[in-house]
């Protein structure tokens, strides 16, 4: 067949292609409305094949890139992921995620160790010789803290500052810590073993200095309401770097690239998580653990709660029968 | 050849040419981004600053979508360009030519903590720079891409002259070369072009200038010009 027949013969069904796919960009509600939507799977693979015979018989450039061009935009249509559904996001939340952290629970709790024995042997250091907290932190930062903890504070945990003000703060602090503390596990792990092991010494030295001050009461008053999902969101995103870094390291059976590529996804996710936990941690900090007037009973009672909650979440999420894959 | 279209193999037997960009263009179309990211913060600390206290408490909650979600919610729910991209003809698409999905769009974004990392993009400017498709660190480990979005007609800049009709068949290649030397010899110096064009004396049957005004109407017959 020559070029000139060939074109003759099929123009018309590449226009009538091209012009709803044009549509399909510009107005996709009304595009996928039309009759001929039924129709574009079948439409695309006959240029598809009319692409290939053009090519096979050296038709000039003229008609190959006209093709090629419906077939890039029929492409990107025919193999459009599926939307996301916001079902979705409760479904992670509530299963996917916490079986995600329990089928890591190796590095997880290699995370949970390298951010609590740095921490308790801080605590009791600085507990043991109270002075060693000024080689932790400058003079200035012992202030700060003596101020925020002060119990005669009537806002424990902060200087000045409105709930609003340090909810906002909390988020944009705590969430960029804990993506940063994922992604810079990417030097095998390197970056997230020093964030972990660095907040250890300070969550420790803190704790030790104001316990040896006799301020130990508003701290702990402070800490216990958000600690469950802050600590363990940090952990968690601490637990993804090093599977991360790991994989880079020990990639298994798989090729470096592909194992990397998997951990990244896997890391993602729990990061996504950790994330949704941090609001959470950074909403209870913000507008409850603040609040000085609550009797210790109240605190610590709804502290431990939250502890089995956020445990009982992730040891049990999704664990039944209803969610399996 | 020496370019940076990656070929892609789709399900129905044909290929995908897609156009991976370079560190330059990137560069560019993140400093737009930035400068918009930056112009809308400022704008809104006027107005948060109103709000006394509680508004750096939204100005953080701002700033921190800004840094984190404004390219993940752009990729995902605006055909894979962020503003800065989409002026400069970008998108990012998976490795397959695919458009992008959630997972692959966080990935790739928290990543730039590696990439952005010794100052602004040290690590991203070079692996970008090594990459034969111009990637980042954060596009190699979410199997990413990004490409020119805007496929430029090829032989689009061919000179117009009344066209003439190949004396012989020539194969997809072949029209290729003559195409893209027609495309290219003006960027070439006269005694350039007629040393490559007389190259083709079996197909033009002249030399020097005369070759090179035949081949430009060969090129302009192969794109179906008049």
């Amino acid at each position: 067949m020559k070029q000139e027949q060939f074109v003759a013969s099929y123009a018309k069904e590449w226009d009538t292609l091209q012009s709803w796919l044009a549509q399909l960009d510009r107005a996709p509600q009304a595009a996928m409305r039309a009759e001929r939507m039924l129709d574009f799977p079948h439409a695309y693979r006959r240029v598809c094949h009319h692409l290939s015979l053009a090519q096979a018989r050296g038709y000039s450039r003229e008609v190959t890139d006209r093709l090629q061009q419906i077939v890039q935009m029929g492409h990107r249509q025919l193999y459009r992921p599926p939307a996301p559904r916001w079902h979705k996001v409760a479904v992670f939340l509530l299963a996917d995620f916490p079986r995600l952290v329990r089928q890591q629970w190796r590095c997880m709790l290699v995370a949970a160790l390298l951010l609590y024995l740095p921490a308790i042997v801080t605590y009791i250091v600085v507990l043991w010789k109270p002075t060693l907290a000024h080689s932790l932190f400058t003079a200035r930062q012992l202030a700060d803290f003596d101020k925020m903890y002060d119990p005669a504070n009537n806002h424990i945990g902060r200087s000045s500052g409105t709930d609003l003000q340090m909810f906002g703060f909390y988020i944009m602090n705590n969430v960029s810590i804990a993506f940063r503390t994922f992604a810079s596990g990417l030097a095998f792990g390197v970056g997230a073993i020093y964030v972990l092991a660095a907040n250890g010494v300070i969550l420790g030295g803190v704790a030790g200095h104001l316990e040896a001050i006799g301020y130990g009461g508003p701290f702990w008053r402070f800490v216990v309401g958000h600690s469950g999902f802050e600590l363990t969101a940090i952990v968690i995103a601490g637990g993804a770097g090093l599977q991360f870094g790991l994989s880079l390291l020990a990639p298994g059976r798989l090729r470096r690239e592909i194992a990397l590529r998997d951990a990244a996804w896997t890391g993602a996710r729990l990061a996504m998580g950790a994330f949704a936990m941090l609001i959470a941690a950074a909403f209870i900090e913000a507008y409850w653990s603040s609040i000085a007037a609550l009797p210790d009973v109240v605190k610590f009672s709804s502290g431990a709660g939250i502890w089995v909650l956020v445990l009982w979440w992730l040891i049990r999420g999704g664990a039944g029968s209803r969610y399996a894959a | 050849m020496l370019d940076t279209v990656r070929e892609i193999e789709t399900p129905e037997g044909v290929a995908l040419r897609l156009r991976a960009a370079g560190a330059f263009g990137r560069a560019q179309a993140w400093l737009l981004d930035f400068v918009v990211r930056m112009a809308v913060f400022f704008t809104a600390l006027g107005i948060f600053g109103a709000l006394g206290r509680g508004g750096m408490g939204l100005a953080s909650m701002l700033l921190f979508a800004l840094m984190w979600a404004y390219n993940v919610v752009c990729e995902v729910w605006f055909h894979g360009q962020t503003l800065g991209k989409r002026a400069l003809g970008l998108r990012v698409v998976s490795a397959d030519g695919t458009p992008i999905t959630l997972l692959p769009s966080i990935t790739r974004n928290l990543l730039r903590v590696v990439d952005g990392l010794p100052g602004i993009y040290g690590v991203g400017l070079i692996c970008s720079m090594i990459d034969p498709s111009g990637r980042r660190v954060g596009d190699i480990v979410a199997g990413t891409l990004v490409v020119h979005a805007n496929d430029l007609p090829a032989g689009s800049k061919v000179p117009i002259v009344p066209a003439q009709p190949l004396p012989l068949p020539l194969d997809q290649d072949e029209q290729a070369a003559v195409i893209e030397f027609a495309e290219r010899s003006p960027l070439l110096t006269v005694q350039r072009q007629e040393e490559l064009a007389d190259i083709l004396y079996p197909l033009t049957g002249s030399e020097g200038t005369a070759a090179v005004k035949q081949l430009t109407a060969y090129a302009n017959g192969l794109l179906g010009r008049p």
